[in-house]
């Protein structure tokens, strides 16, 4: 078993927040798990990024093609389409992205996280809607052990409406 | 063995520091590396350590140097342009016999360059970077696991020869977040023969690197070469993977080797029999893990325009087998493309 994933955005969207939250979860059932983040020297607004392998076996963290990616901002969309294997799945944030992908031999998951996240009364949740996708996609991590690792990471008041947010977007349609 | 805890590289370094007994922190912050003087000073009242946010590395590297000569653990954690302003405490250091521990955490230059992964400044460590003829014990680790279980074998190192020791990482390493098991807790030895500690009922001990004269510093000289001679003899160190049948072997240290464990199974898929040789010591080179490997094609890289691969190149005395091929400014080359260029540049 092996899933390799790339999480990208501008800092500030959470995209390494998701990575750890990933690993975490992971690890808790006895994987192996690498997250590699990047990000520029900009303190706001700099490319955030994150290469997470989660495998039996121990290998390179730095990923050829990934099996999942999640972009946030559409400058992460140009730099990532091609880097999707085939047959892989590529999500898309909708909010922030009006791009379509031509790709036709990889899934494309369109969710619009912050209007998700706003409905629920927190725009800043949207990264763990696209959390949830990313953990519906992966169907490596187990959403109790997701929902620990959100648990662990949040403040205590934060956490039923970061948690209502992860199962929307793990129910997304 | 300890619990399994998902860390990362820096402060996964700074725990297992702790833990072996490193009990003073001092250092100037810079990124990639400044997670470990955070580390420190978190941790500094609760563990009783000391820690010092020096006004520069100048001083940093030579408080340093004064508490190694009291006998005591203590270590500095820097990169680039920091560890450019130590190197006049490395070469004293090396010359005065104070056992000192230093992270390098490479980032891509010269001058201020960026804060991602690089390895351009292996000659910087394996070569001196100070004055004099002098050398480094450096080591250099590939998982968050190995760069956890040198802290202790940095200080082991250090107080065995008396020399400084640097730990290499580099901007993804000690970014990087993985499972690790981190070692138990020791003390060092707290004191030497010789060390200044204190002369009530005795003699005052000197720690110098003075010596009057040619001749007088003549033979300064050729005790410290005699030191690094028993650290070449014993300490080269080295890990083989699928060497015996392959008929090329990647040469890689840190973050690369990483990376290259998946571009040995790629290859290995499209029929191309790939091994490596990953240098765990960069000094002393692991020149013995090249013996009798007639007849194979080396493929060098590096994060740099190539360093090592001129160590490489002493060790195999066949320029026509050495490829190298480096990737600069920050960016990692991923499995995949370093397969496709060992299949561009090698002959097999």
């Amino acid at each position: 078993m092996k899933s390799e994933i790339i999480l990208s955005g501008i800092g500030g969207q959470g995209t390494i927040l998701m990575g750890k939250m990933a690993c975490s979860a992971a690890a808790k059932k006895g994987l192996n798990v690498t997250l590699a983040p990047s990000y520029g020297q900009e303190k706001r607004g700099g490319r955030a990024s994150c290469q997470v392998v989660i495998s039996e076996e121990i290998g390179s963290p730095v990923i050829s093609a990934a099996d999942t990616i999640l972009v946030m901002d559409e400058k992460s969309f140009d730099d990532y389409e091609s880097h999707v294997k085939a047959g892989g799945t590529f999500i898309i944030n909708t909010s922030m992205i009006d791009k379509k992908c031509a790709r036709t031999d990889i899934n494309v998951i369109e969710i619009p996280f912050t209007e998700i996240a706003t409905e629920l009364g927190s725009a800043k949740s949207a990264n763990m809607v696209a959390f949830g996708a990313v953990v519906k996609t992966l169907n490596v991590i187990s959403v109790e052990d997701a929902e620990a690792a959100i648990k662990a990471k949040m403040k205590p008041e934060l956490v039923d409406v970061n948690i209502k947010a992860f199962e929307a977007g793990y129910n997304f349609k | 063995m300890g619990e399994k805890v998902f860390m990362q590289g820096n402060e996964a370094f700074a725990e297992a520091a702790i833990r072996s007994g490193c009990r003073y922190f001092f250092g100037y912050p810079i990124t990639p590396s400044s997670e470990m003087p955070e580390y420190f000073a978190k941790k500094a009242p609760s563990e009783g350590l000391t820690f010092i946010q020096a006004e520069t590395e100048v001083s940093a590297f030579n408080m340093i140097a004064g508490v190694a000569a009291t006998g005591k653990r203590g270590m500095t954690a820097t990169s680039g342009p920091g560890f450019s302003l130590g190197c006049e405490a490395m070469s004293y250091m090396s010359a005065a016999g104070l056992p000192s521990v230093v992270v390098y955490v490479m980032r891509p230059g010269p001058a201020d360059g960026d804060i991602l992964a690089s390895q351009g400044d292996y000659f910087q460590m394996v070569k001196g970077g100070g004055h004099g003829d002098y050398n480094n014990i450096v080591l250099a680790p590939y998982s968050v696991q190995e760069f956890a279980d040198c802290a202790p074998l940095a200080f082991e190192l250090a107080e065995k020869y008396r020399n400084p020791v640097i730990v290499a990482s580099d901007g993804m390493l000690s970014k990087m977040m993985e499972n690790v098991v981190l070692p138990d807790r020791t003390e060092g030895p707290g004191e030497f023969e010789g060390c200044v500690n204190g002369a009530k009922g005795r003699e005052h001990n000197v720690i110098t690197t003075c010596a009057t004269g040619p001749q007088q510093w003549e033979q300064f000289n050729l005790a410290l070469q005699s030191k690094f001679a028993q650290i070449r003899d014993n300490e080269q160190r080295w890990e083989c993977y699928n060497t015996e049948d392959a008929d090329i072997i990647i040469v890689a240290f840190g973050t690369v080797a990483r990376i290259a464990l998946t571009t040995i199974k790629i290859a290995r898929e499209n029929g191309l029999k790939v091994g490596m040789i990953r240098p765990i010591t960069l000094w002393p080179f692991p020149v013995k893990a090249f013996e009798g490997l007639t007849g194979k094609e080396f493929f060098v890289s590096e994060l740099n325009a190539g360093q090592m691969v001129e160590d490489v190149k002493l060790a195999v005395n066949d320029n026509e087998r050495v490829h190298f091929y480096g990737r600069l400014g920050g960016i990692t080359p991923t499995p995949q493309e370093l397969y496709e260029e060992i299949v561009k540049q090698c002959k097999h």
